[in-house]
């Protein structure tokens, strides 16, 4: 081969090796790419800085557990046992619980009008709706009328009904009680809410009252747990 | 021998320094113009060990092919049809063939020195 076609040869290699490179950044540096602005980073850290915060006092708060189970007598232990479990029934809704809260009563509108086509009623997607957007401002406890809402609450259709935890629900009006650590901000929340708009649509009302130390009835039938399964890898149910 | 080996090497971290990137839609045509030049180079190591090499069909070869597997794929593309497959198969072929070629030469000149 003659020194000239050797540098041609070279040189092609050259262009090979770029392409060959450029095509492998490109296949391997196709992932998402970052269009977030520095303020939506920050918010982001933020965000995670108080998740950081969260975890950290609810590991405070195990560690006093454990130690209180650890370096305690064995009458001390099973009372801090039942401690636990006083606290994870409060937290399922096993139990009643006293705290500030907002009352909302759901009545009719227009009923005493002469062209009001039918008495209105709550129908279960109207309650769920109401419920998570309730959970989305900062409700801790829900009860409708006496039905005190767990995770695995049901509310269902049955037969022209709306039934909570297997009970119908009375005619309006209804009471729904929620408890929150901040009861003016939800009720300043769902004064301006999509549910009360979903309400009026149906003919419904929704009013607001700031109770201070209310109750919400203990949730009454069993939780099935037939079918739940310890998780092995986090360890949660 | 050396020379284009090095040089490839040469391109390749220089690509990689370069830190430069196609756009995701033209990916398509710059990995079959990689195939076509990779089918090229090894033709023209195969030509070499055949005493065939011929500088201006090596060259044009280069580009032809280049341009014209890219060429399928846009029309493949406009067309919907992969024609790009085409391109892949026919240059995929030949890589083959040409480095069992290679393979062969290069066992035969052990043979012959020893």
């Amino acid at each position: 081969m003659s020194l000239k076609s050797k540098i041609i040869v070279s040189i092609l290699c050259i262009f090979i090796g770029f392409m060959i490179a450029i095509q492998f950044q490109t296949t391997s540096s196709s992932k998402q790419r970052e269009t977030r602005d520095l303020w939506e980073v920050r918010a982001q850290l933020q965000e995670e800085q108080q998740q950081q915060q969260l975890l950290y006092q609810q590991l405070d708060k195990l560690e006093v557990v454990l130690e209180e189970y650890q370096d305690q007598s064995e009458q001390e232990q099973v009372a801090a046992l039942q401690n636990s479990i006083q606290e994870l029934k409060k937290k399922a809704g096993l139990v009643e619980k006293t705290s500030d809260g907002v009352k909302i009563t759901i009545d009719g509108i227009f009923i005493d009008s002469p062209y009001a086509q039918e008495y209105p009623t709550v129908s279960p997607e109207l309650l769920n709706r109401l419920l998570n957007e309730l959970n989305t401002y900062g409700a801790k406890d829900i009860a409708i009328e006496n039905e005190r809402i767990v995770t695995t609450s049901p509310i269902r259709y049955v037969n022209g009904e709306t039934y909570v935890n297997n009970h119908a629900l009375p005619d309006l009006p209804i009471e729904v009680y929620v408890l929150s650590d901040n009861p003016q901000r939800l009720m300043d929340y769902m004064e301006v809410s999509q549910s009360k708009d979903d309400f009026s649509i149906e003919n419904m009302s929704m009013q607001f009252t700031l109770i201070e130390e209310m109750t919400l009835p203990a949730y009454q039938e069993r939780i099935n747990f037939d079918l739940v399964e310890v998780n092995e890898e986090t360890g949660e149910e | 021998m050396w020379l284009p080996a090095i040089f490839l090497i040469i391109g390749i971290s220089l690509g990689l320094l370069t830190d430069f990137t196609v756009p995701d839609q033209y990916s398509q045509y710059l990995s079959i113009a990689v195939l076509a030049a990779l089918d090229t180079l090894f033709g023209g190591i195969r030509a070499h060990l055949d005493q065939t090499f011929d500088q201006k069909i090596f060259l044009s070869g280069f580009f032809f092919n280049i341009g014209l597997a890219v060429l399928l794929a846009f029309l493949g593309v406009k067309l919907g049809i992969d024609l790009y497959l085409a391109a892949v198969f026919a240059f995929g072929v030949r890589l083959f063939q040409n480095i069992a070629i290679i393979r062969r030469h290069l066992f035969q000149k052990r043979k012959s020195k020893k």
